[in-house]
């Protein structure tokens, strides 16, 4: 599988993969310009946070090889495709009892802002060959990268 | 995006520029694109903010207010008006530099080649003047005066100019300008860290700052310089690449100051001149069009016709132009002057002067024209022209241009090793050039009857103005210009165009006649009957204030109003905020105007209803914001439809 590699030096904070994000999975369109950047309900999968020195820091799902979250999960909502390596939701079996956001070691996973019952969770984009969040980084700092699955 | 070797270069409309482009190996803004094309949305939506120390702030679902406070409706109005603000600005710029030119001529008694301008202009100002010099005077005052206004005093002219419903409409809504450079000053004390929040406000400020640019930086610049530099007469002209003839010095203009080049152009055929071109080898010197004041050196090419070579393309196609070897020494005073060209004029051995340092590039040579010193301005260039021109093309005797060339090859040991190449292919030289709003006329037989006829029968459904700037992303260099152009007049709507959309259009050959035939049955008839192409060349973007003439003329004609007309713009590929300094112009004259390319709008959901929706219940106008070319055409269809229904027209 790919797996998005994070460089975090490179990382300008810009938010470009945020943006490019909630352009991919907004149901109003795929342009950039078809963002409502007031929607609280249409979020960005991954973020930027700042370390203790104040740099920052990109957190993307890496689609764990041993997933907590898929451990965790009591209801079956998260799933691991053995083939595609991608780790998968689905909000329908989801119980919002949030044991996948508790074990996730790199603190990616997050409730939704608006309703809190649903998993805010990486889809790489569904098949898209380059996630947008890659296509869209100005310096490198998220790129791809062949892994076994 | 198309490849050349080892690199991209975006799309072009005109093949032949772009086979030009990709055989290049110096990079071009063409070729930037790719490395560019990853963008900010944040930016693209107009929701970042650098106002204060506390940013940038960014709004976000999860940050939906800056620091301060600022929602997105606030960042994205104010972003706006400072854009808007400095689009004016720059026009502002240019009509002030215009009538302290035209002053000068009047105080100097020098020539007047427009008269018919002159006259025209002082009966709209209520000048009452017989001689001719002091009329020059006494309108350059009275322009002059209005700019310097503060912003509580209005301008005096603006009811004088305007067609009179807008101006009831423009006091109605509060946004008859002051003086315009205060109006500047204040738009931009507006927009500045924590003072006004207003989006409402602020966007009723881009409309009075667009009627200042309109009717002075536009209008009354293509007036003055009319009177000056002569009025624009029909004509058919060569245009494109194949315009360069490597036997003269030739001099590429880039600006849109046309009355700052204007001793230039007089004395470089001056008998003592072209001997000192005889002397360096050449025939003599050739001014060669590009941007925006090669359009209006086109414009009114019947006066230049010694001089001028003719136009070669426009802002996007000036890196190539150079890269062409032709050009000998670049005169630039204005925009549309590309950092781009620096690099390749280098290479070129291409000497830079500008003569205005707000378009001061880095690697050329600063001469500050004034009207006293042009003589002496015009002596250097010449001078350094013909400097150039030996330098770079080595001091090789010419006898024709075969052997001039030749002599390259046998002698790649001259300092001068440079590549001519002009494809003389590229450009048509049926180009119908010198349309205006009295050439027009004039061409219709003295009235607007025979058009307004065409227009009621139906043969001409409506008219679209496709006007403003070419840039590399809309589909890339002019390709959603002419691809919406191409598909308005299949419709049967006629084109006016103005600006580096017309350098674009017209390099296509949709200004050449032969374009009829791409036309509806409707307009090709119209078209053929006529002898003109169905996209008609009014040249620079500064002559959309000469289309603004047009439409005032036919609403008066039909007495009506201006929103009324069945007449829509589009500048498909707006690139600068001079373009939405123009918008505004055309919002506040109450007109639809399409955008490929939101202007950064998109961010705030008031913004984008008051510009799109709102603003059609104030002014008349409205933005619509398509980025597929049909989806275009069929909504500025629709409303020229909608338009001649409520005329009462089938």
């Amino acid at each position: 599988m790919k797996r998005i590699m994070i460089n975090k030096d490179l990382c300008s904070a810009c938010l470009n993969c945020y943006m490019a994000c909630m352009a991919e999975h907004n149901k109003n369109g795929k342009s950039v310009f078809d963002v409502d950047l007031e929607d609280i309900e249409n979020e960005g999968r991954n973020y930027i946070t700042i370390d203790k020195e104040g740099k920052p820091v990109p957190i993307f799902c890496r689609h764990c090889d041993e997933p907590e979250c898929v451990n965790t999960c009591m209801s079956g909502a998260m799933t691991k495709d053995k083939k595609t390596g991608i780790v998968s939701y689905n909000k329908e079996k989801c119980a919002s009892c949030f044991m996948c956001v508790m074990s996730c070691p790199y603190g990616v996973l997050k409730p939704d802002s608006k309703s809190k019952t649903v998993v805010v969770k990486c889809d790489m984009c569904d098949g898209r060959e380059i996630p947008r969040c890659v296509e869209n980084c100005p310096t490198g700092a998220i790129y791809l990268e062949e892994v076994d699955c | 995006m198309s490849k050349c070797g080892n690199c991209t270069t975006c799309q072009s409309a005109d093949k032949v520029l772009e086979g030009f482009i990709s055989s290049m190996d110096m990079e071009t803004s063409h070729h930037r694109v790719e490395s560019q094309k990853v963008k900010c949305g944040f930016g693209q939506q107009g929701v970042c903010c650098r106002l204060c120390a506390n940013g940038p702030c960014r709004i976000t679902p999860k940050s939906p207010r800056g620091i301060c406070g600022a929602n997105a409706d606030t960042i994205v109005a104010r972003n706006f008006l400072r854009a808007v603000a400095s689009g004016a600005a720059c026009y502002l710029h240019v009509i002030e530099n215009t009538a302290r030119n035209l002053k000068s001529i009047g105080e100097t008694k020098g020539t007047i080649k427009g008269i018919n301008a002159l006259n025209k202009v002082a009966q709209i100002f209520g000048i009452e003047e017989k001689d001719m010099h002091k009329k020059a005077v006494m309108i350059a005052d009275k322009v002059i005066a209005d700019l310097y206004k503060p912003r509580f005093e209005k301008m005096e002219l603006v009811e004088k100019m305007a067609y009179k419903p807008r101006v009831e409409n423009w006091k109605k809504l509060n946004i008859m300008p002051g003086g315009a450079k205060s109006e500047v000053f204040d738009a931009v004390v507006k927009t500045s860290t924590n003072l006004n929040s207003d989006p409402v406000d602020m966007l009723l400020n881009c409309l009075n700052l667009g009627i200042s640019t309109g009717l002075y930086g536009l209008t009354l610049t293509n007036l003055l310089n009319d009177i000056m530099l002569g009025e624009p007469v029909i004509r058919a002209a060569k245009v494109g690449f194949k315009v360069v003839d490597t036997d003269y010095i030739n001099i590429m203009i880039t600006g849109h100051q046309h009355s700052t080049i204007s001793h230039l152009q007089d004395v470089l055929i001056d008998e003592k001149v072209i001997e000192k071109a005889k002397k360096a080898g050449a025939k003599g010197f050739k001014l060669v069009g590009c941007t925006c004041v090669g359009q209006d050196l086109q414009l009114r090419g019947e006066h230049y016709q010694e001089v001028f070579a003719g136009h070669a393309g426009n802002n996007f196609t000036s890196e190539p132009l150079i890269a062409t070897g032709g050009i000998d020494l670049i005169v630039s005073e204005f925009n549309c002057t590309l950092p781009g060209i620096e690099s390749i004029a280098d290479e070129f051995m291409v000497k830079m002067i500008c003569l205005d340092d707000v378009a001061k590039k880095a690697n050329a040579e600063y001469l500050q024209y004034s009207f006293e010193k042009r003589e002496e301005i015009s002596d250097y260039v010449i001078d350094e022209a013909i400097k150039s021109y030996s330098e770079r093309r080595g001091n090789v005797n010419i006898k024709g241009k075969k052997s001039f060339l030749s002599a390259f090859k046998k002698h790649p040991e001259r300092k001068s090793n440079i590549t001519i190449n002009v494809p003389a292919d590229h450009g048509y030289d049926d180009v119908i050039t010198g349309v205006s709003e009295e050439s027009l006329k004039a061409f219709l037989g003295g009235s607007w009857k025979p058009l307004v006829d065409l227009i009621a029968a139906g043969k001409i459904k409506g008219v679209a103005g496709i006007v403003g700037c070419s840039n590399l992303t809309a589909k890339g260099h002019d390709v959603f210009t002419v691809e919406l152009t191409k598909e308005l007049i299949k419709r049967d709507i006629i084109v006016l165009s103005a600006g580096c959309s017309s350098g674009g259009l017209e390099n296509v050959g949709l200004m050449s006649p032969g374009a009829a035939e791409l036309a509806g049955e409707n307009l090709k008839e119209v078209c053929k009957s006529l002898g003109i192409p169905p996209v008609l060349n009014f040249g620079p973007c500064l002559a959309i204030g000469r289309l603004e003439l047009v439409a005032t003329e036919l609403a008066e004609y039909l007495g009506i109003d201006i929103p009324q007309l069945p007449l829509v713009l589009s500048a498909p590929q707006w690139l600068e905020e001079q373009a939405l300094a123009d918008g505004a112009f055309g919002l506040a004259l109450g007109l639809p105007l399409h955008l490929a390319i939101p202007p950064f709008i998109t961010g705030s959901k008031v913004v984008t209803k008051v510009l799109t929706e709102d603003l059609e219940t104030l002014t008349g106008g409205k933005l619509i914001l398509e980025d597929d070319v049909i989806k275009a055409a069929d909504k500025l269809e629709e409303i020229v439809l909608d338009k001649r229904r409520k005329l009462g027209l089938k």
